[in-house]
Order: structure tokens, then sequence, then C-alpha cells
């Protein structure tokens, strides 16, 4: 009778989870190079979800230069959350928007940065051109292939990347850094949108001796197109890109969506998240996971935009605002 | 002798040797300019690959730049701007009949109606749709002897079968009322048409269900008298604190069904209902202004004594049938109204019925939303646009108990039956020319006929009239 008992209702606990089993749609507006690591990361994160909650989560991707992502959720594309590819991209939602507190940072551990990425150089194999170093890039003939820094993320990285080297190699002075980025602009035949973009231009395309792309990107590019085709140079100094996220917290109020939305993200944090970051070529921030694929990420020196730059806000506004230093050196 | 012989190989190797110098010079010039074509065949490449890159990305920034931008559209159903989201959209439409009306005396030296040119309706259309499920109407009209504000509504549509309207707009009773006016089938509406609400302010639920299979309206309104023209300023002088339920169910119930000679088949029922509670100092007692002939001449009118008194209601059985170029289109409607005058007060229940049809000559399908031409007008290609022959019976009694100048005003007609008969031209989707003439007979006359009722009306029409 108490097995009856207990069977009926766990059979009826079952039923009523069921019934209540509720179906979620989240809209991730992530920056370009992320779709694989999304694909797989929200694949796991839907399996955890409704086995801790029995409710069904779907979730949407959208992809494309981290500026332009950021304007498009200001202009009402909405967002349960942002993965874009700097923090300055998400300030300005929460400044124009203000779908999101000023202090959103401080949500996730980490600066909500849960993995970090750098900037290489993916080149044609056997490395023609022999190109192991930013000052490699200023050469004559040398084709250099990056996305527009007005709008894609990735592009600023490798901008401040490249800036930072120059200041680092002539003594910190300024003119000697704005010529040597003006060179490197000069050998750019082609601005792509977005990073995904720069890779196709490169991959696909044919274009360029060498691409300045995000590490993980790089990888990728090795993968689809084969070892046979590229090879990565990891140049012994670069910049530390934290991409962060954050929960657009509006919409997700408004969706009914707060509490996955901020799961989602806890997520990436957790030993499955940080696996799937490393083993899609992103950084973990868990020194385990780190260890464990320490192979794949060279050591090289990495700079910060606050150590060197004083934070976005002062980048942005010196080299990429309207009338910035882009703008400046840049002529298409 | 050896020195010769050595001299001798000496001078013939010479030239041997100086081609052989000039032979790997030439070689070696051979190979660098082959390694500089090389070269400068794979930079042409190069310059070839970032040209056609960059029109890619310029082709993929104006796919992106169009998206971004207001839409225009201009066509034969006006002029509709959009924002890129679809969110905000605006069209501006119109409605423009010119008409002529010729009386014809019968008998001689016996015409009631005055000839000549009318601007019937001057109608600017502002229509739109905001966040997607927010349409809104407003449609003024300078034509007839006033400028009025016909439809000023909005319509919430959460979807097809659920839908909120609120606003002035047509009440949901009389079929041929609700047709459009570009489509009718004569420049005027029937006889019966005297008998059901025209616009009136309110709020109406409605839907269309099963896709367009059955379609339901019910709302609740002000309240309109019989044949109330918006542009008399009836309608918005509201004389009492009741409200008035309108509401009608139509179905076309083989529509989805893939029978063609049925498709076009609707019937349905509309009616309204509610308590009128005039006085004789409310705007015509709160009664009909007065049944007017094709031409547009009132045969009846209440006695300046009589007002609305009590309960109120309409039904209108109602269908169309419309199969290739036939159209068929029919109602009868009765309007049953308590009156009072004086110390008298009766129960007057006026009828009204009517059958209207038209065949396209070319052969055109008809349809409820009107007819557009295969070969729109452009004689340069022998193209003539479609031609419709149309014709009506139509009759309109008004109660006998009315038969006194108690209720009704002296020369009032307690009965008028009419035909009409006629041609359509469709030009083109936005214009249509027609002819027609109609004939009005009266009976049962209240006292003495007056000008209007004491000889039959017969009236020649022309109409010139654009819609987009």
């Amino acid at each position: 009778m108490n097995s009856l008992f207990k069977l009926l209702l766990g059979v009826g606990c079952a039923l009523n989870v069921a019934a209540q089993a509720k179906e979620i749609t989240l809209l991730n507006v992530s920056y370009d190079p992320t779709r694989e690591f999304y694909q797989e990361y929200n694949a796991a994160f839907t399996k955890y979800w409704k086995v801790k909650t029995g409710d069904d989560v779907t979730i949407n991707q959208s992809h494309g230069g981290s500026g332009k992502q950021a304007q498009s959720v200001i202009a009402g594309l909405e967002a349960d959350v942002v993965t874009l590819a700097l923090s300055y991209d998400i300030d300005a939602i929460s400044q124009q928007a203000g779908l999101l507190p000023a202090n959103w940072q401080t949500n996730l551990p980490d600066n909500s940065t849960p993995y970090t990425s750098t900037i290489v150089f993916l080149v044609r194999k056997g490395n023609p051109k022999h190109i192991e170093n930013w000052d490699d890039l200023v050469k004559p003939g040398v084709s250099v292939v990056t996305p527009n820094p007005k709008t894609s993320g990735g592009a600023r990285w490798a901008f401040l990347a490249a800036w930072a080297y120059a200041l680092e190699t002539n003594n910190h002075n300024e003119a000697g850094a704005k010529e040597f980025i003006t060179q490197l602009y000069k050998n750019v035949p082609v601005l792509d949108s977005g990073a995904r973009g720069s890779t196709i231009t490169f991959a696909q395309r044919g274009i360029g001796d060498v691409l300045l792309s995000w590490e993980n990107e790089a990888h990728l590019a090795l993968k689809e197109f084969g070892t046979n085709n590229f090879e990565i140079v990891t140049p012994p100094f670069s910049i530390l890109a934290e991409p962060p996220v954050a929960v657009v917290e509006q919409n997700a109020k408004h969706h009914g969506t707060l509490a996955v939305a901020q799961a989602y993200l806890e997520y990436l944090y957790s030993d499955e998240g940080q696996e799937i970051a490393a083993k899609n070529f992103y950084r973990p921030r868990n020194p385990t996971i780190a260890a464990k694929y320490a192979a794949n990420f060279p050591q090289l020196k990495l700079v910060t935009v606050d150590q060197e730059f004083g934070g976005w806000q002062k980048a942005q506004k010196k080299f990429f605002s309207d009338g910035g230093i882009f703008d400046q050196i840049y002529q298409p | 002798m050896k020195r010769n012989r050595l001299l001798i190989t000496i001078i013939a190797g010479l030239p041997l040797a100086v081609n052989s110098a000039v032979a790997d010079e030439s070689a070696t010039n051979n190979e660098t300019d082959i390694e500089t074509l090389k070269q400068e065949i794979q930079d042409l490449d190069q310059k070839v690959r970032v040209l056609e890159r960059l029109r890619e990305n310029d082709k993929d920034d104006a796919t992106v730049a169009a998206k971004q931008q207001p839409l225009v559209k201009l066509d034969s159903s006006g002029f509709t701007f959009s924002s890129p989201d679809t969110n905000f959209v605006i069209g501006l439409h119109g409605l423009i009949q010119f008409d002529d009306r010729s009386f014809f005396e019968t008998p001689p030296g016996f015409k009631a109606g005055s000839d000549g040119f009318l601007l019937r309706k001057a109608r600017p259309i502002l229509t739109g749709t905001v966040f997607h499920n927010f349409d809104f109407n407003f449609t003024p009209d300078f034509g007839g002897s006033a400028p009025a504000i016909y439809d000023a509504y909005i319509n919430y549509h959460y979807n097809p079968a659920l839908q909120v309207e609120v606003g002035k707009f047509k009440s949901p009773v009389g079929l041929e009322l609700l047709q459009s006016d570009s489509w009718t089938f004569f420049n005027e509406r029937t006889l019966a048409n005297n008998l059901v609400p025209n616009r009136d302010l309110g709020a109406e639920l409605h839907g269309d269900l099963f896709g367009g299979v059955a379609s339901y309206a019910a709302g609740l309104f002000d309240g309109a008298p019989d044949y109330s023209n918006p542009g008399s300023g009836i309608v918005n002088a509201d004389y009492d604190n009741n409200l008035a339920f309108a509401g009608r169910l139509f179905f076309q119930p083989f529509k989805t069904s893939g029978i063609d000679p049925l498709q076009g088949l609707g019937v349905g029922v509309g009616g309204s209902y509610e308590i009128d509670s005039g006085s004789t100092t409310a705007n015509y007692g709160g009664l009909t202004a007065g049944y007017v002939t094709d031409g547009q001449q009132k045969f009846f009118t209440y006695s300046a004594t009589a007002y609305a008194n009590g309960d109120h209601w309409r039904i209108s059985p109602q269908g169309y049938y419309y199969y290739g170029p036939l159209g068929l289109l029919g109602e009868y409607v009765i309007s049953d109204q308590q009156v009072t005058s004086g110390a008298s007060s009766a129960d007057l229940r006026n009828a009204g019925w009517e059958i209207s049809g038209g065949w396209v000559l070319t052969g055109e399908s008809d349809s409820y939303n009107g007819v557009t031409p295969k070969h729109p007008f452009d004689p340069l290609k022998g193209q003539w646009g479609a031609w419709q022959v149309v014709g009506r019976f139509a009759e309109l009694d008004v109660d006998h108990q009315a038969d006194s100048t108690t209720f009704a005003a002296a020369g009032s007609a307690l009965r008028a039956r009419g035909w009409s008969a006629g041609v359509n031209w469709y030009l083109n989707k936005n214009i249509r020319v027609n002819a027609s003439y109609s004939h009005t007979q009266f009976g049962d006359i209240v006292g003495t006929a007056n000008a209007v009722t004491k000889q039959p009306e017969n009236v020649f029409f022309t109409r010139v009239q654009l819609a987009f």
C-alpha cells in the first residue's frame, strides 16, 4: 500500500511538473565570432535548465559587429542578454537606452567577463611574408585584413593592441604610434563590418597576407579551412581582450525571463561553461580548466585597456568616436 | 703550329663563350622577367579580389541600409508610407464622385428635382497602423451639402477573429450600407437603405472566423435614427442617455470549400435595438430626417410633433452572391419604432426590401469589393476596361398607422417602389464612369401629394469616380 501510494505520488508529481513546464525563449545578442561557441553552450544550458527546473528554454542568437549589435539593441532589438566584445558597447546600451544599470559589470564575477581572448595573426601556410610581430604589418607589400573599428569590437581590440605595441617600442611617443597605425591601415585593403566578415575576406576570398583575428576565430579558421592553408602566429605582445556579458534587465523583466537570463550567464562560469569556452579557444577564467587547456593558449605579454588607455570610455573617445584618431588616419 | 692551333681554338671558341654568356644573361633576365610577371599577376589577382569583396560588402551595406529606410509605395491603392520595421504605416487614399442628375418631367410640367452637377463625395482618407495591431481611419468629406467627418476610429486587431473598434464608423446592420461607397452598383443606395443606421459613435467587437467563413460584429453605440446622413449633423447630436446595441452575423459557408460556384455566396442577418427617449426639441424628434428617393428627394417625413419614444429595433436578413461576372445583392429590413405625437403613440413598423444585380459584359469577376478590369482602358492598345450592366428593384413601406398628419407630414408617401437600370464602365481599378436611370412610384399619400410625391420620379444619373 505504501509503495503504491509512493508510486502514485511520484507519478502525480511528475505529471504536475510536466503540466507546469514552461516554454521560455531568450534572445542572446552577441558579437560576430561567437556563433560556434554559443551553439554548443546553448545546447548545454538548455539541458541543464530542463533537468533543474523542467522548463524548456529556446535561445535565439543574433551575431554581428559588437558596435552594430549594441546599436541594434538600443534601437529596439529586444535582447534578453548581450554578450559583446567590449564593455564600452554594453555601457552604451545602459547610457543611451537605460536598459540595464550603470553598474552592470558588478553583476557577475571578473567584471562580467567569463572568459578572455586576445588578438593573434592568421597567415598563409608557410608564412611567406615572414610576419612575426606587429612591425611586420607596416612593411610595404604586406596586405593586412582587419574589420572596421567603427563597427567591430575585435577590430577595436586589434587597433589598440597595435597602438600599445607602437608605444612600447618607441618610448611611448604618441606621434610615432600614430604614424605606425597610419602605415598599418594603409596596408588594409578591405574593412569588413565584423570579425566573421574579415575571416571570410581572408580565408575564403583569398585577400591579404595576414588577418588580425580573435584567437578563437583564428583556430576556427584552421579547423574549417585546414591547417594546410593557414597557420597561426601568436605575436609576443598583444592585448588582453575581455568580452563581457550582461542581462538586459528591462527587456528580461518585460519578457518575464529575468531569472533564466541571469542563470544563463551564470552558467558560463560553471565548469561545463568554462570547458566549452576553452574547447572553442576562449581563455577560461577558471584556473583549473585553463591549466587543462594550456597547450592551446600560448603565453605572451598581454596589456589591458585599463593599463594602457585608462579604460574604454577614454579609449573610445580618443580613437573611435567621430573625429577620433581612426577617422584622422584612415582614408578609404 | 701549336700556337696557331691554340689561337684558332681560342678565336673559334670566343663566339661560343660570348654566346654562352649572353645566353646565361638572357636566361637570368628571362627568369627575372618571369618572376616579375608572376608578381604582377599576383598583385592584379589581389586587386581583383579586393574589388570583388568591396562590392560584396557594399551590397550587404546597401541591403542593411535599405531595411532601415522608410518604405514608400504608390499604386492603385493610394500612397503608403511605412517605417522599416512596419511598426508605423500611414496610407493616404481618396474618393471623389462627380455626378450629374437630370430629372424628367412626368407628366410634362411636373418634376420636383433640380437638374445639375454636384460633387457627391470628396473624401481624403487617412488610414494607418501603429505598432502592428492598432489601425486607424480618418475620413472627412468635403462634398455634399456641408463638410463632415464620416469616419474617425481606431481598431485594435488582436488577430483576425478578435478586433475592437472605437470611434465613429458604419453601424453593422445594413449589407448595402456596409459596402464601400466606391463599389455600389448605382450612384445612390436603394429605398431599403433608408431604414438602416449609417455612421454612429460607439465601440464594437468584431472579427472573422474560420478563414472568413463566418464574421461577427456586436457593439454599443449612441444610437442613430433611420438614414442618418453624417453630413446633416444628426449622428453627432445624441439626444438621450440610452445606448443602442447593433450587431451582425454573416456567413460565407462555401468560401474555403473549393466549390467555385458557391464560394461567393454570403448570407447573414443584422440588427439593432435601442430605447429612444426623444422629444420634440431633439433633431427631427430623434426620428429620421426623412426617407429619400434615388434622386435624394424626401418622399416621407414624420410630422413636426412626432418624436421617438420607446423601443426601436431593426432586423435585416441579407445576402449576396457573386460568381464570375454575376453579382447579386439583396436585403430585407424592418425598422420598428415607437413614436409619440401629442397624445398619440404608435408602434410603427416600416419595412423595405431590395434586390440588385449586375453582369460584367467583359467577363471580369464581380465582387462585394468591386470589379477590377483585366485590360485597363488604353485605346491605343485596343483595351477598353470593364463594362457592367446593372439593375435593381426596391420598395419601402411605412406603417399605415402613420397614415395621418399626426405622425406623418402632409404629402408624405407611405409607399415607394422603384426600379433602376444602368451601365458601369470601369476604366481601371481607380476610375469608374456610370450612367443609370431610376424610376420611383409613390403611393398611399398622406393628405394631398406634395411636389415630390405628386408624380413619379424619373431621373438620369451619370458619375465620374476616382477612388484610390
